[in-house]
């Protein structure tokens, strides 16, 4: 079977057409997905230092709604929903009864008794199926929409600029963690201030777009584009979520990792009403005691981490873990990973050795939300 | 053959060069030393290098020993010898500019040079430039 075979039987995006014609497209867990267009690199600085553009129509979305909706997705997720004004965000994750991930994810509140989640691409059936089988006993009606509408990102310190130029409304309004109803290139669209990559910018939702039917999608695309904004694949989108400390669900957390050794207990909130799936579980891993750790490591010797290599202690004797998520963080100029190792391990500053190939190479434990300075580089950094 | 044509017009492969399965190639030069890289088809599958891993001068490799390795942000490509011998020199502009490779696989490129220990019996396992001309062809299609 050659290629072009290859590619007729992946899932594509509404977003294609523009990929087939500009980017070099690779089989991304089933999907026609772009790697890169003109090369990871330089799509990568454009985020942190201009504006890129990226399709996430693969995602997965879905809408909850009923008189029930928010005591569901508080049961469901590990943050308080419950505290979100109408049109506000939040981070959250969704576990099994033992506390293991299913994934992590952001949800919305759209006002009225509607709540709109936004998940993984690799999930998308996984997370849908996870919903329906735990919105028993509540007033709740649950849609998978992620077919009918596309999803493009819109990241770097020139996103609100260049956002501005297509859009009716003043997009600098929308809050961090917020969404907006707006005008894109004459659409109906939704914004949510929120992302991937450390860097301001927005996730744009091109409403009544269906995959079949790609010319509004297409449209809102081409007009970033035409605006400024420079198209990145998934290689970019990966390294710039690595360098900031972002988790990759499948590969950084996932259904044997705890959201506490993960150190995002920041987004479960124990003392919330009504609990959540999970919450038994991870108050008693909680009380025992968590025996390892998510770090960030820091490259000092020459040799680039990869995920599934060792992580040994200073003096290369006492394996440790292993390297999740690593590679070249091309805005440092150096190696960097995450990955688990046992808690006394994870002090920043501790020495450790990662097993290259053959060679053991040196690292140090690092501060890794973000691996970046970030009044240099991120959406906190002051903009003069 | 046409497509075949097509395609390698899309990748430099200079004749007089000897190559692999795996995309190296090795030049015979006139002090009797071989120079190794990889080929034109072999960076542009692996894009933007960005790290590269060379042996040690005084290296003895086996035909076909990974002698090396090359990463791309994305991916790691281990470089395996295409003869046998003793390394004799190594490229070191590559630790600070791995891109050379990218810009130029077959000359400022290039990765190591090795004092063959049998030229003439290990150069029936490798292909000329025709033939490897094909083998990428096939690949490529």
């Amino acid at each position: 079977m050659d290629s072009e075979d290859i590619v007729l039987e992946l899932m594509k995006t509404h977003i294609y057409a523009y990929h087939e014609g500009h980017g070099n497209i690779v089989d991304f867990g089933g999907w026609a997905m772009p790697v890169w267009y003109e090369g990871i690199i330089a799509e990568h600085h454009a985020v942190r230092n201009g504006v890129g553009v990226f399709d996430t129509s693969h995602m997965g979305r879905a809408v909850a709604k009923g008189p029930d909706v928010e005591k569901f997705v508080n049961r469901v997720v590990t943050n308080d929903v419950s505290r979100l004004e109408p049109m506000q965000g939040l981070y959250a994750l969704m576990l099994r009864p033992h506390a293991g991930i299913v994934d992590d994810l952001i949800t919305y509140k759209m006002g009225g008794d509607e709540f709109f989640i936004v998940y993984n691409a690799a999930n998308r059936e996984k997370d849908f199926d996870w919903l329906k089988e735990n919105s028993g006993g509540f007033d709740v009606e649950l849609t998978d929409v992620s077919d009918g509408m596309a999803m493009i990102a819109v990241q770097g310190p020139e996103a609100v600029e260049t956002l501005q130029m297509i859009t009716e409304e003043d997009v600098s309004l929308v809050e961090r963690f917020s969404i907006a109803k707006i005008t894109v290139s004459g659409l109906r669209c939704m914004a949510a201030r929120t992302g991937y990559t450390g860097e301001d910018g927005f996730e744009v939702f091109v409403l009544d777009s269906p995959v079949a039917d790609p010319g509004k999608a297409l449209k809102v695309w081409n007009a970033l584009v035409e605006a400024g904004a420079v198209p990145c694949g998934l290689g970019a989108r990966d390294s710039l979520r690595m360098e900031a400390g972002l988790n990759l669900y499948g590969s950084d957390i996932g259904e044997t990792t705890n959201p506490l050794e993960a150190r995002l207990r920041w987004a479960v909130k124990f003392k919330k009403e009504g609990g959540f799936i999970g919450m038994e579980a991870l108050r008693k891993a909680r009380e025992e005691g968590v025996k390892r750790s998510q770090v960030g490591i820091q490259m000092v010797g020459r040799g680039l981490p990869r995920q599934h290599y060792e992580i040994l202690d200073g003096d290369g004797e006492k394996a440790l873990g292993e390297v999740t998520s690593g590679g070249l963080a091309p805005t440092l100029g150096y190696g960097i990973a995450i990955g688990y190792v046992p808690v006394e391990y994870s002090k920043v500053g501790t020495p450790v050795m990662i097993r290259v190939r053959k060679r053991l190479v040196e690292g140090k434990i690092v501060k890794s939300h973000p691996f970046y300075d970030d009044s240099v580089y991120g959406w906190k950094r002051v903009r003069t | 053959m046409e497509e075949g044509e097509n395609m390698s017009e899309e990748y430099k492969i200079p004749e007089g060069l000897y190559y692999t399965e795996d995309h190296e190639w090795a030049r015979l030069e006139s002090d009797g030393t071989v120079t190794v890289g990889v080929t034109d088809y072999a960076q542009k599958q692996l894009h933007e290098i960005v790290y590269v891993e060379l042996p040690g001068v005084g290296d003895d490799a086996e035909l076909g020993a990974v002698i090396g390795a090359l990463e791309s942000v994305k991916a790691v490509s281990d470089m395996n010898s295409p003869v046998g011998g003793s390394v004799t020199e190594v490229n070191e502009d590559l630790l600070d500019s791995p891109e050379l490779i990218n810009e130029s696989p077959y000359r400022e490129g290039w990765i190591a040079k090795l004092e063959p220990s049998d030229w003439e019996e290990d150069k029936v396992h490798l292909m000329d430039a025709g033939a490897y001309r094909k083998h990428v062809a096939e690949q490529a299609h």
